[in-house]
């Protein structure tokens, strides 16, 4: 027992260290301008906070497998915001973690010269709280606050370098197009809190297989109508922040215009934290609810149709890209669609392969945008033509450039691989849906083309001649070997990988019971019944 | 149909017609500035809803108990004729980040202008090349 409120407060406290830091840290630059020491305070809270959330997933997988709730102010569930973590919460959780500690370890070379660190990190220990927010929160609400601090964060950092135009260009579209997707999101959360009259995720369970907490009123207004508005919202304001067809546009401008450790952590992690929650919701909150079932299954089929349309447009598109960045943010969006369809299958090993492949596709589009980020910090242009030959030069970068293509295209040992394997397998396994399978393919076998063509350009060309031999900080070149192995290593253990961790977090994301039962013991423990 | 219910109604209705006319204002509003104002409004289109779904016609009380130890009897009473305040909770939230993503995007326009010396959006595109 005391263990379990160990691991709880170590889930409650990571946003809250997070944000405390963030506040913090501009003040304390008032003090310190030097840039070591505001490197060493950020990555010193984000190791803290990686450990924490190690902490917190070592605790669900090895300890006791039943959700932790943190119920802020002490206040019981149905009244209160709590934090409820299961095990797919605490993977995704340790995940977002530890590609920000990486991509922090990545901007102490990158940032070199750059006079506005403390921003840089203030913004980033922010995004890392909104991101951990959302996935750890058990509250709709509590949700969409998350969302906006870790959106508000996300649209600074895209306009980090503001003096340069396609950034601040970027930032707009992306931050205009990102509030009307968070104002989506908070009108659904007007009407379901019109029709079930309570605002947390395991009372909402609940309500929708005809119970409910004790305290929390009846239902107000028709069941259908208000699950269909809210999820119909919901799901188009998640697809947009997901980038999933059609509304992917904004990311090929956002993510690239961004640091490069940032477009890191938007492709990887920001991205991923969209999909998690749409997993929350059409599995664990609304999946499997009897009177709804019509609305989550063509929300279901509306996500097999669009992640397939995002991956065919996205390896089109990217065939087409003369920017290496811009060109690995379109393969973001062939493998959001992915995911996306591995959701929509709406069984257990879909969901077991999207989450594989959310976590595979995390580790790999970090990798790729922080070796691209070395290739430009090196050339100093983005364009193909003028980092012809760059890699050369660095063997190491290539190197882990060519892992994360491999990877991410799906060639055999490499993570990315196993996951497609999943999700082909659950796709034959379906009954009428497996002509899909011909869409995974062929956009694998276009972004390998697409990955390549960049590593042709940047490998195999004539150096042009003016480039100048800056040398790579070994802080820039750490955290690519160490994705780089991690692509290796996952790729090797898939089997161990799926059935000790992912397979765990799939049945935790599908039982509801559990989920609700956990809440339900905070509720009798604080109300003494 | 009672006057209450068709009210409500209408005022759904109302609030429905504020949201399209703000979205239509984002998507074809020609300068920055527009595009921002018609932003706020949806902000505050989607506010105003919220608040409209804890209205009560005949709720005079504002939501605090009258006792310090309140009776069943007085809670079951308080219920029927007080307003539901959580509504009202969130909207404030949703006013604070409003106000934070205005802010940001304010300053990003003024940016803009800096850099392009206008916040026309077809004249940035064409400006860019």
């Amino acid at each position: 027992m005391m263990d379990a409120s160990y691991a709880t407060l170590a889930a409650a406290l990571q946003p809250f260290i997070a944000i405390a830091a963030a506040f913090t840290l501009p003040l304390t630059s008032l003090m310190v301008k030097k840039k070591e020491a505001l490197d060493g305070f950020a990555l010193t809270v984000l190791s803290a906070n990686f450990a924490l959330s190690l902490f917190v997933f070592i605790h669900l997988y090895l300890v006791c497998d039943k959700p932790l709730v943190y119920a802020f102010g002490s206040w019981p569930p149905p009244v209160g915001i709590v934090y409820e973590v299961d095990r797919a919460g605490a993977l995704v959780g340790s995940l977002i973690s530890g590609l920000v500690l990486i991509a922090a370890v990545f901007s102490v070379g990158y940032l070199k010269g750059e006079e506005r660190v403390n921003l840089y990190y203030t913004l980033l220990l922010g995004f890392e709280a909104g991101m951990l927010g959302c996935v750890y929160t058990g509250d709709i609400f509590n949700l969409f606050v998350m969302l906006e601090v870790m959106s508000v964060a996300a649209y600074c950092l895209v306009a980090f370098h503001r003096e340069v135009p396609e950034a601040i260009e970027a930032a707009v579209k992306y931050a205009i197009v990102g509030s009307i997707a968070t104002t989506a999101y908070f009108i659904a959360i007007a009407f379901v809190y019109g029709t079930f009259g309570t605002l947390n995720m395991a009372d909402l369970a609940l309500r929708l297989r005809e119970s409910y907490m004790p305290i929390s009123a009846p239902f107000l207004g028709n069941v259908l109508l208000g699950s269909a508005l809210f999820l119909a919202l919901t799901f188009w304001a998640f697809s947009l922040k997901a980038a999933i067809a059609p509304n992917h546009f904004w990311l090929p401008d956002a993510h690239p215009a961004a640091p490069s450790p940032i477009s890191a952590l938007l492709s990887g992690a920001m991205v991923k934290v969209s999909l998690f929650a749409l997993m929350r919701y059409l599995f664990t909150i609304f999946g499997g609810a009897v009177k709804v079932a019509p609305v989550v299954q063509a929300l279901n089929y509306a996500l097999i149709l669009l992640g397939g349309v995002s991956a065919l447009i996205g390896s089109l598109l990217m065939l087409t890209q003369r920017d290496l960045k811009r060109l690995i943010a379109y393969g973001t969006i062939v493998n959001v669609g992915y995911i996306a369809m591995g959701i929509g299958l709406a069984s257990p090993s879909g969901l077991t392969a999207a989450l594989f492949h959310l976590v595979n596709h995390a580790i790999g589009k970090s990798l790729l945008f922080m070796a691209s980020g070395a290739f430009i910090h090196v050339a100093g242009a983005r364009n193909l033509d003028e980092l012809a030959g760059v890699g050369k030069r660095m063997p190491l970068v290539s190197a882990s450039y060519l892992i994360g293509a491999l990877a991410l295209a799906g060639a055999p040992p490499l993570n990315c691989f196993m996951s497609k394997l999943l999700l082909l397998v659950a796709y034959l396994e379906s009954t009428w849906l497996t002509p899909v399978v011909v869409i995974v393919v062929l956009t694998s076998a276009l972004t390998l083309m697409g990955y390549l063509k960049a590593f042709y350009h940047i490998y195999a060309r004539q150096p042009a001649a003016d480039i100048t031999s800056k040398r790579l900080p070994a802080s820039m070149l750490a955290p690519l070997l160490v994705l780089a192995s991690l692509c290796i290593l996952l790729g090797l253990t898939a089997p161990l990988f799926v059935e000790h961790v992912v397979s765990p977090a799939t049945s935790s994301l599908l039982s509801v019971q559990e989920y609700v039962s956990a809440a339900q013991s905070i509720m009798r423990m604080v109300s003494g019944g | 149909m009672t006057i209450e219910s068709f009210l409500q109604i209408c005022g759904y209705l109302v609030l429905a017609a504020i949201m399209a006319i703000s979205l239509y204002g984002i998507v074809k509003g020609r300068s920055l500035i527009k595009k921002l104002i018609a932003l706020t409004i949806l902000g505050d289109a989607a506010n105003a809803l919220i608040v409209y779904i804890g209205f009560r016609f005949g709720a005079k009380y504002p939501p605090v108990l009258p006792s310090l130890t309140p009776a069943p009897e007085d809670i079951s009473w308080f219920v029927s004729v007080a307003v539901d305040p959580v509504p009202q909770c969130l909207v404030i939230t949703a006013i604070v980040i409003n106000m934070a993503i205005t802010m940001f995007l304010v300053f990003t326009v003024i940016q803009v202008y800096r850099i392009y010396g206008t916040t026309m959006v077809k004249k940035i595109s064409r400006l860019r090349g």
